[in-house]
């Protein structure tokens, strides 16, 4: 009996650490093998890079704690960027960035009502979120990308704060405070407890739909804010770009430890997801190896890890 | 006592499904005789019925494809991208002959089905989670052989055989190869669903667990719709490379968008167990109505994918609702 709690409590603790482990030994891999890996340059690429599919992650994290998944995320940043790019033609820059997280976050709430009212499972309402995101995106800028020529705008994305990238800390501010709000809060606690079991959630009084409403808002919301810096580093807006971004936000939170089934995964654990594709990116790019050749390794790796999750999953129901 | 409730599910399913093609079959009537309306006549007249045909052989192989993973309850994700890989796979290896090229992607497509059948049955893995993996993979995988543009010859430079670029050009007794293709494949998906095999697979959508205490070898049958949903992907490839001349990693982009829609406009289920090659086919020729007459009536082709999308929620939502209130 003891033996198998501590076993667990191992369990446990493998599943809660081993992300940020892993991370640790692929900086120190990456510091032995090559030797421009550990310079300011190399780290603040990285991190200003993956700061964008940060906030994509911590979107994705709160739907996939509730059993639920957002396929539309690449197309909602492209969406975004868009919605800005157009109104930045016309309108002061802060509106304008108003106006495309508005947008978003509006997306969000349909996926949201229809995830929550209605019996479509979520992979299809965000797949068709996917294909009307992107519709719009291409509809409003005619196919064409749309540069943005107001010069304060580039600061958001590219910006430093004492030599690291402001984009980077912004997101580790965003971890912070969704930690906080899911350890702590009300609605925080209860998107652990839909991802545990809808069902039991509902019976102990969780109003589940509304729950789920929220965590596909937040999604998009969170979103926009990726997708405003993602804008602010290309400085233009792209209607065809960022497609496939919802396969790496997945990916980081399914490395990081979440479980597809709901109500398992930490934010400390997906931002040290996010931070692995980027070191492993980093590397292959000094390595030489063909980006082309990084879907690839991303795929198998992201099958892996939910195999994994899956197979100490089905044997801890065993026991 | 099992075998007469399982007969009875199935006969009250089949009149379900007549029902349901019904309806499908009247949406269709209404939307072509809409088109003949708005075109004045133009779109009844044979070329571009015709156009219309090429333009959907593709969806429509690869629809049918689908509609055995979702028969099973499942998803394949991965058609567009497996389609893409062909496409590259089978100019490039020109130089090993026709039937050399089409055994490779046969290969090719057969292995990545082989392995999405393996993770979801097996592992038990959502499939729509597996099949994106694999999309990931194999159009990744896509891009590396083809240095990330279009490829027109061969790795030692062959060109494309002839037969392919005649494919789309000829005919036999005035009917066009890739029309007779799509007929034939309809046929034979429609023979299939009529073996043992076929019904297995809906009987498995229906209740997988009930199916698998029959005796039914549930994990093979699910396999096997993996795989050939996989391979057919694939092997469209050549329809595609017939079509354009060119081999393209971007090649099907929205075809798992499209085929669901297709399925799903058929009157598929996504909860498995429900769904027919008529209603299919059916769903091809709506989505390819609809498409003719957005362009018709000017539409912008940048909305496509929204109006696809749109398409995808409306038709599932009507499916399910559908199913709760039978």
């Amino acid at each position: 009996m003891t033996r198998a709690d501590a076993r667990t409590r191992s369990a446990n603790w493998i599943s809660r650490y081993n992300a940020p482990v892993a991370l640790g030994i692929l900086l120190v891999f990456g510091a032995l093998v090559f030797d421009k890996f550990l310079t300011p340059l190399n780290l603040n690429a990285i991190a200003a890079q993956y700061a964008i599919i940060g906030f994509l992650a911590l979107g994705q994290l709160l739907v996939i704690l509730t059993e639920g998944i957002d396929l539309s995320q690449g197309s909602i940043v492209a969406f975004t960027s868009i919605v800005i790019a157009t109104l930045m033609l016309d309108y002061p820059p802060g509106l304008a960035v108003a106006g495309g997280m508005i947008a978003a976050t509006a997306l969000g709430v349909v996926n949201g009502l229809l995830v929550s009212r209605t019996r479509i499972p979520a992979f299809i309402v965000t797949l068709g979120m996917l294909g009307i995101a992107r519709g719009l995106a291409l509809l409003i800028s005619d196919a064409n990308p749309i540069s943005i020529e107001v010069d304060g705008f580039a600061v958001i994305g590219r910006g430093k704060v004492l030599g690291v990238p402001g984009s980077f800390l912004l997101f580790l501010a965003a971890c912070l405070l969704i930690d906080w709000f899911l350890r702590t809060r009300r609605l925080g606690r209860h998107i652990y407890a839909t991802g545990g079991s809808a069902e039991n959630a509902r019976l102990s009084g969780v109003n589940v739909r509304q729950v789920k409403l929220w965590v596909y808002t937040l999604s998009a919301f969170l979103t926009s804010i990726g997708a405003i810096l993602w804008t602010s580093r290309l400085r233009s807006g792209s209607p065809i770009g960022a497609s496939g971004y919802e396969f790496e936000s997945i990916a980081a939170v399914i490395v990081g430890g979440g479980s597809l089934f709901g109500g398992a995964g930490t934010v400390l654990g997906t931002a040290a997801g996010v931070l692995i594709f980027g070191v492993i990116n980093s590397c292959l790019n000094l390595a030489g190896i063909s980006p082309y050749w990084q879907g690839t390794l991303k795929g198998i790796l992201v099958l892996l890890a939910v195999a994994l999750s899956q197979l100490r999953r089905s044997s801890g129901s065993n026991r | 006592m099992q075998a007469t409730s399982m007969l009875d599910r199935i006969r009250s399913n089949s009149t379900f499904e007549t029902h349901a093609t019904g309806r499908i079959l009247g949406v269709f009537v209404v939307l072509v005789t809409l088109a003949s309306l708005i075109s004045g006549g133009v779109f009844l007249q044979p070329n571009n019925l015709l156009n219309l045909g090429y333009q959907n052989i593709i969806l429509l192989v690869v629809s049918l494809g689908q509609l055995l993973v979702i028969l099973t309850g499942g998803i394949d994700l991965s058609v567009g991208a497996i389609h893409a890989l062909c496409s590259v796979l089978i100019v490039l290896t020109q130089d090993y002959g026709l039937a050399g090229s089409l055994a490779v992607a046969a290969i090719a497509s057969g292995l990545l089905g082989w392995i999405n059948g393996l993770i979801v049955t097996y592992v038990r893995l959502p499939s729509f989670v597996v099949t994106l993996g694999i999309a990931q993979i194999a159009g990744s995988l896509a891009t590396v052989i083809s240095r990330g543009g279009t490829v027109y010859t061969g790795w030692g430079g062959a060109a494309i055989h002839p037969v392919l670029k005649a494919f789309y050009k000829q005919g036999l007794l005035g009917i066009p190869y890739p029309i007779l293709f799509g007929l034939l494949v309809a046929g034979l998906f429609t023979l299939f669903f009529r073996t043992s095999f076929g019904h297995f697979m809906f009987a498995i959508g229906g209740n997988r667990r009930a199916a698998f205490l029959s005796g039914i070898p549930v994990r093979r049958i699910e396999m096997i719709a993996y795989i050939l949903s996989a391979m057919i992907a694939g092997l469209s490839g050549a329809l595609f490379v017939a079509r354009v001349d060119l081999g393209d990693p971007q090649a099907g982009r929205w075809l798992a968008l499209d085929s669901i829609a297709a399925v799903s406009i058929g009157g598929a289920s996504l909860a498995g167990g429900t769904g027919t090659v008529l209603g299919t086919v059916l769903g091809v020729a709506i989505l390819s109505v609809l498409n003719n007459i957005m362009n018709l009536v000017g539409v912008p082709p940048t909305l496509q994918p929204a109006v696809k999308g749109l398409v995808i929620l409306l038709a599932v939502f009507l499916n399910s609702t559908r199913q709760r209130s039978s």
